[in-house]
């Protein structure tokens, strides 16, 4: 394979007068490179891109689920607990402020609109926001000292995504299913799950394979019987008249495949006809919750309106882990401002609302998890692209405008320490001020726990080892690995 | 071999390397008590710990450290890294490491202020002079490889060195071989492959012929009159005629017009939270189609994009052709604007970078270049050719569009306008005398709502009986529709681009950027070209009074098309190739660098570029020659021996089976039932996608209308590029993405293509279509419908066998499934559209 007009390739960079670096090249050779710069003629042997991969050390977590509050909660409603922010509503501060407002230096103190308990052995303190999942405190470690590049939607949920706040680069489900591949091939490997009310800015740029192949992009799934785009046959036509036809179809293409027996891109379109049959009956399979107990539908909270939806695809999410999928995201919040966490208007509204939707479900995705002894080896992470600011975004109101300067995430479960907290913000809650942490460190950790090492997985595009935590190393947050 | 080189290279560095002494000793700025020996032993003991917990993990690794320190030696520590010397022996405290650490400036560790315990150890050290130990004598050094210099012996890389026309070579008469080749094309191919003792693959049938040389000129399939035509021309020139016919046909411009807006990033909105539609985009394809169907100069082709504000005489052409730089992605509200400002500057380095040179200049933005002889000092002296060039937006209309309407035009519109002006002003003030008595009780969150145009009415209605009476809100409502219809309906606008523009004549000055981060400039650069390739220094030429733009643009575009220049010719004859046979001679078609693929034939590659340029860089010329030599028209079938000698094809001895573009399978599925519509140029269409698909926007349906169904069936060509929302069977079919340039395209194969292509409204519809004109043609008799279909979607005669399999299928499903005629029929058509040989090429 590495062999190039009769030469290695790295002869070639030597012969060609270039001597400069023995040890970098030898690095960048990898494997991959050679598979790219071939394949992409569509001639090479066709390997499928999403077989099982070697991971670079022994994974703690085979699957994540990335629960995506999409708009940015505020943390100092929810688990940035700020005693002395009580008591000073309205007050008129020094503060620096950055939102979709614009730069600030004054500001007028919002004080959290909810108390917070402590809750667990470790004696976390959660805000009345959280009445259920508060009770699994113990499990989870508690990032409070996030920053963003950018306080704008658009390009702070590209960085959450995918590293960059520009458009272009894989997401993170993309990297972990270019890196290890998927153990269930009757299903896709990287499911996104939306808020009814709408995607989120930028729509498909969010779980877009960037400058990867298609192959790494994700699957949308909706919810109803046929969960994923163009999966359900057309109407009037039965299994076995589809099945006539696939095989009719089959044998057509065999007669041909027969006559370049060398041409494995052949086989391969043969035999993604089989896989995309069994793709129609495996994923209504995986979404369908009939079979689940009236004691899981209720602790999910699908009996309850408000926490229906969420408490579906929470479900559907435990479900695809248990089948294989390795990367799924589930967004709370759709389209603009109220429909999603953005409280520019009124925080009470708003985030009781979403909250209360998402509460009950993911306690009980995190419970569930647990008693299949499956969150062991499934990594949650909770928040959304930025945070919201400590004080008021108006004269008047509660509207609290993003904040990238510091904000709180949350992970659990796949190799992450539970009952633990990281980081902290000033007393406001307004900027990280211990271990501050970049988006970068948190996919770092997530791609560490999935056993790649997040400074080696990379991709050759555009004349650079890409990276999803970009050239600079960049440590995982070592503070809550297990 | 690997040793020799090491050797040579390295030696002064190695010797240094290999002193067994800690040079601590003789330059220690503050006296101290302590001897050597001591101070090492601080170093083991107190510094290293240290060291070891706080800032290894990103300094310690000798060919790639965080910022360019390396903390582990001595000598890497005074020279420092990107920012300078990490410690000033004869200035501690302004040292730089001693400043970060303390926290004064930059911070590090960035996890956290360290104890002040390990600061003090860390600043103790400094003062002590930095004692450290050396490598013990004897012990090999790891040598630290820097980026490849600029130098005599680098800029030997072939594809640095000045192009040659090289001597066709000669070949020896064989039983096979009995004169000498025609075409040039086939002695440089004969020759390896003689060589390498392979021989080539027998010529390609006629059909799989012309259906290879349609598609790749028009991206169609060739029609039934075209092959009935060719297969009944017996003349030695039938083959030639068509290419010729193909090289006049309106639809090549189509063709390969697709594959430059690969390259330059294509798109016609601009990504982010609105996405918003790029003006007048469409033009600027409609000129690269124009462009190609009339053999426009590579070198003309070129200068207009680049510089065709800049020429003499701009003309509409030259100045739709400068949409070049407007195509990329535009953040209208970036959290740092000088930020964006350079991603936006990178974005034209990179793609004109990679597309005219084939060179990744792009990787020298933070740091030389890792890879290539490409300093940084290059990058920006390159970003400093475009540095005068204004940003997309703020206003859009300002920077960005252009008028190129003739004079008189100009005028009379000019007239039209304040008429114009003058009624939507008067509107206005009649609106605005109502919404100030609504104004009174405005939340804050009400007032951000007013100032979008569409919230208006509703936020005055709501105040209908309080503030605003029932007979104003009547008024007001009519005076907003009639200002919606003025606002629709603006005097007919002069025509318009999409184009560059620049600030005025003198820009800005250039800097170096530390670290690529544009707060922090360093030296001031002027223009200037890649180094390694022994440019000329710019010559910027003096443009006339009323052009307000720099001329740097014209020096860059005048220099890469001159013939010093070794890399511009050789880069387009290679893609030429490359979208003739799948696949360059250089692999890497925008990356001739040191990490690209070698030319598998050099010398073919030159002679290639060599001809581009005499035939005036006219390109049907050589689209001609390669596609008249036998290495294109030669047969994909295998050889087991040459397939296990070659299995790569690396000696080019067959034809490599292609499948279609995502394009082509959309175009042809059209094409195969007849409804594809072959209207040229326009304004983009937008075919109808899934609601499940545009539940994925923010706002549903945002920025997609559905255009009317006869500019549905369009050609691909011409469906609107959205950045968040690609029409799903191109996305499917691997249609470039347009956030970055394309030079390759991917061929995937996934089981979501086929639910797409036997599931989806789109192919069951297009089936139904099928199938209805098929019963036109054919009638009843399943025979002859088998036949038409087949041959509508093969372009060949079926075999009885392949006849006999459809129409027991068609019998079968109407008597085993219930079926009408009809439905069978378009079932069958369905599989026709699943068929592998309709989607690959022999």
């Amino acid at each position: 394979m590495s062999e190039f007009c009769g030469r290695t390739r790295r002869q070639f960079i030597w012969e060609t007068g270039a001597g400069f670096t023995g040890v970098a090249l030898a690095g960048m050779l990898d494997s991959t490179f050679f598979e790219q710069s071939a394949k992409a003629d569509g001639t090479a042997k066709f390997s499928n891109p999403l077989a099982p991969k070697k991971p670079h050390f022994e994974p703690k977590a085979k699957s994540v689920i990335f629960l995506y509050m999409y708009g940015g909660p505020s943390q100092i409603d929810t688990f940035d607990y700020k005693p002395t922010m009580y008591g000073r509503d309205n007050q008129s501060i020094a503060i620096k402020t950055f939102g979709r407002g614009g730069h600030k230096n004054v500001g007028r103190i919002v004080e959290p609109r909810w108390k917070f308990k402590q809750y667990g052995k470790c004696g976390k303190y959660v805000s009345d926001l959280f009445p259920n999942l508060a009770k699994q405190v113990d499990d989870i470690a508690f990032i409070h000292s996030m920053t963003a590049d950018s306080p704008i939607h658009g390009s702070a949920m590209l960085q959450m995504n995918s590293g960059k706040i520009l458009s272009g680069s894989p997401s993170m489900g993309s990297w972990v299913n270019y890196g290890l591949g998927t153990v269930n091939q009757n299903l896709p490997g990287y499911v996104v799950m939306l808020d009814p009310r709408g995607g989120p800015i930028s729509g498909a740029k969010n779980w877009s394979s960037g400058y990867m192949p298609a192959s790494y992009q994700a699957t949308v799934f909706g919810g109803g019987k046929t969960p994923i785009l163009d999966l359900s046959r057309p109407e009037g036509l039965t299994d076995p008249a589809q099945k006539d036809l696939l095989n009719t179809l089959r044998d057509y293409n065999a007669d041909h495949e027969a006559l370049h027996t060398d041409n494995s891109n052949l086989a391969a379109r043969i035999a993604s006809y089989e896989l995309a049959y069994k793709m129609q009956s495996a994923a209504p399979e995986a979404t369908d919750l009939a079979k689940e107990t009236e004691a899981t539908r209720e602790m999910y909270g699908l009996n309850d309106k408000k926490t229906e939806t969420f408490g579906r695809q929470c479900l559907m999410a435990r479900r695809l882990v248990e089948r294989g999928v390795r990367f799924i995201q589930v967004y709370s919040g759709g389209s603009h401002v109220d429909s999603t966490w953005d409280a520019h208007n009124d925080l009470k509204t708003n985030h009781d609302l979403h909250a209360g939707e998402t509460d009950k479900p993911i306690a009980a995705l995190l419970q569930d998890l647990k008693q299949r002894g499956l969150l062991d080896s499934t990594l949650i992470v909770w928040g959304g692209e930025f945070g919201r600011q400590p004080t008021a975004e108006y004269a008047e109101g509660t509207g609290r405008d993003h904040n990238a300067y510091g904000f709180t995430m949350w992970m659990a479960g796949g190799g992450v320490k539970g009952g633990v907290s990281v980081g902290q913000t000033d007393e406001l809650g307004s900027a990280a001020v211990e271990d501050p942490f970049k988006v970068k460190n948190l996919h770092a950790t997530m791609l560490h726990l999935m056993g790649c090492d997040p400074n080696r997985l990379s991709y050759f595009y555009g004349g650079l080892n890409q990276k999803l935590v970009g050239v600079e190393q960049t440590q995982p947050i070592h503070q809550i690995l297990a | 071999m690997f040793k020799l080189h090491l050797t040579r290279l390295f030696l002064p560095l190695s010797l240094t390397a290999l002193l067994p002494i800690a040079l601590g000793l003789t330059t220690a700025q503050t006296p101290s008590p302590l001897s050597q020996a001591e101070k090492l032993k601080f170093y083991t003991t107190k510094v290293a710990p240290v060291l070891k917990a706080n800032c290894l993990v990103c300094h310690s690794d000798p060919k790639e450290p965080s910022g360019g320190l390396l903390l582990t030696k001595r000598d890497a520590i005074l020279k420092g890294g990107v920012t300078g010397p990490a410690v000033l022996l004869n200035n501690v405290d302004k040292s730089l490491l001693v400043e970060v650490i303390r926290y004064q400036g930059r911070m590090m560790p960035p996890s956290g202020k360290m104890p002040q315990a390990s600061i003090d150890t860390l600043v103790e050290w400094v003062k002590m002079g930095l004692p450290m130990p050396g490598p013990k004598a004897g012990e090999a050094e790891p040598v630290h490889h820097g980026p490849p210099p600029v130098n005599a012996e680098t800029k030997k890389f072939w594809s640095f060195l000045p192009i040659k026309r090289p001597a066709v070579p000669i070949l020896a008469k064989t039983k096979t071989l009995k004169a000498q080749p025609k075409n040039p094309i086939d002695a440089f191919i004969l020759a390896k492959l003689a060589k390498a003792k392979l021989s080539p693959a027998p010529l390609a049938n006629k059909v799989a012929l012309l259906r290879r040389a349609t598609y790749d000129l028009t991206g169609l399939p060739p029609t039934p009159k075209e092959v009935a035509s060719f297969l009944n021309d017996k003349s030695p020139t039938a083959y030639e005629k068509v290419v010729d016919r193909l090289l006049a046909s309106p639809h090549y411009g189509e063709k390969w017009a697709r594959h430059w807006m690969d390259l330059v990033r294509y798109a016609e909105t601009n990504s982010f939270e609105r996405d918003d539609p790029k003006p007048f985009a469409w033009k600027y394809r409609d000129y690269l189609i124009r462009s190609f169907n009339s053999d426009k100069p590579y070198s003309q082709f070129l200068t207009e994009q680049l510089a065709g504000d800049e020429l003499p005489k701009p003309t509409p052409e030259t100045i739709i052709a400068t949409g070049y730089y407007r195509l990329g992605q535009w953040d209208d509200e970036p959290a740092d604007p000088e930020q964006a400002r350079y991603d936006e500057l990178d974005d034209v380095v990179a793609t004109t970078g990679q597309v005219f040179l084939g060179l990744t200049v792009n990787c020298a933005r933070c740091h030389d270049h890792k890879i290539d002889p490409i300093p940084q000092k290059d990058y920006y002296r390159m970003v400093a050719i475009f540095q005068g060039t204004t940003r997309f937006g703020r206003p859009v209309d300002k920077n960005s569009l252009r008028v190129i309407a003739p004079a008189e035009d100009q005028k009379k519109y000019a007239a039209e306008l304040a008429v114009y002006r003058g009624k939507l002003n008067e509107l206005k003030e009649e609106l605005s005398s109502v919404e100030k008595k609504a104004f009174a009780d405005f939340t804050p969150v009400e007032k951000e709502e007013f100032k979008g145009e569409m919230n208006r009415l509703p936020l005055i209605k709501k105040r209908v009986g309080t503030l605003v009476s029932a007979a104003e809100f009547e008024t007001y409502e009519t005076k907003t529709r009639e200002q919606d219809t003025l606002k629709n309906a603006p005097p007919k606008g002069l025509e318009t681009a999409l184009s560059i523009t620049e600030s005025g004549k003198v820009p800005p000055a250039s800097h170096i950027m530390l670290r690529g981060n544009p707060h922090s400039p360093g030296d001031e650069v002027t223009p200037g070209f890649p180094s390694v390739l022994s440019p000329p220094e710019p010559t910027i030429p003096v443009l006339s009074a009323e052009t307000n733009s720099s001329g740097r643009r014209l020096a860059l575009a005048n220099w890469l098309v001159s013939p010093q220049n070794p890399l511009t010719a050789r880069v387009m004859a290679n893609r030429l190739w490359q979208y003739h046979f799948g696949r360059g001679i250089v692999r890497s078609s925008s990356n001739f660098g040191f990490m690209g693929n070698l030319p598998t034939h050099p010398e073919l590659l030159d002679y290639l570029a060599t001809e581009l340029v005499r035939n005036n860089w006219k390109l049907k010329p050589l689209h001609r020659q390669i596609m008249l030599s036998e290495a294109y028209r030669r047969s994909s079938q295998t050889d087991t021996l040459a397939l296990k000698k070659d299995p790569e094809n690396d000696f080019m001895w067959r034809y490599d089976m292609r499948r279609l573009s995502a394009e082509e399978v959309r175009d042809s599925i059209l094409a195969a039932n007849g409804s594809l519509n072959p209207t040229l140029f326009g304004p983009s269409v937008y075919p109808k996608i899934e609601a499940e698909v545009l539940a994925g926007q923010s706002i549903p349906g945002y920025g997609w209308k559905t255009s009317l169904p006869e500019d549905q069936a369009r050609r691909s060509v011409y469906v609107h590029i959205k950045r968040s929302l690609v029409l799903p069977i191109l996305a499917s079919f691997d249609a470039a993405d347009a956030d970055f340039t394309c030079p390759v395209r991917f061929v995937t194969t996934q089981p979501t293509q086929a639910l797409s292509t036997l599931n989806s409204v789109f192919i069951n519809e297009q089936a139904r279509i099928f199938a209805k004109a098929t019963a036109y043609d054919a009638g009843n008799d399943p025979d002859a419908q088998v036949k038409s279909v087949l041959w509508r979607v093969l372009q060949r005669e079926p075999s009885q066998k392949e006849i006999m399999r459809g129409v027991d299928y068609l019998a079968r499903t109407q008597k085993k499934f219930g079926v009408s005629k009809q439905e069978s029929l378009r079932r069958f058509c369905l599989i026709a559209l699943n068929l592998n040989e309709f989607v690959y090429l022999e």
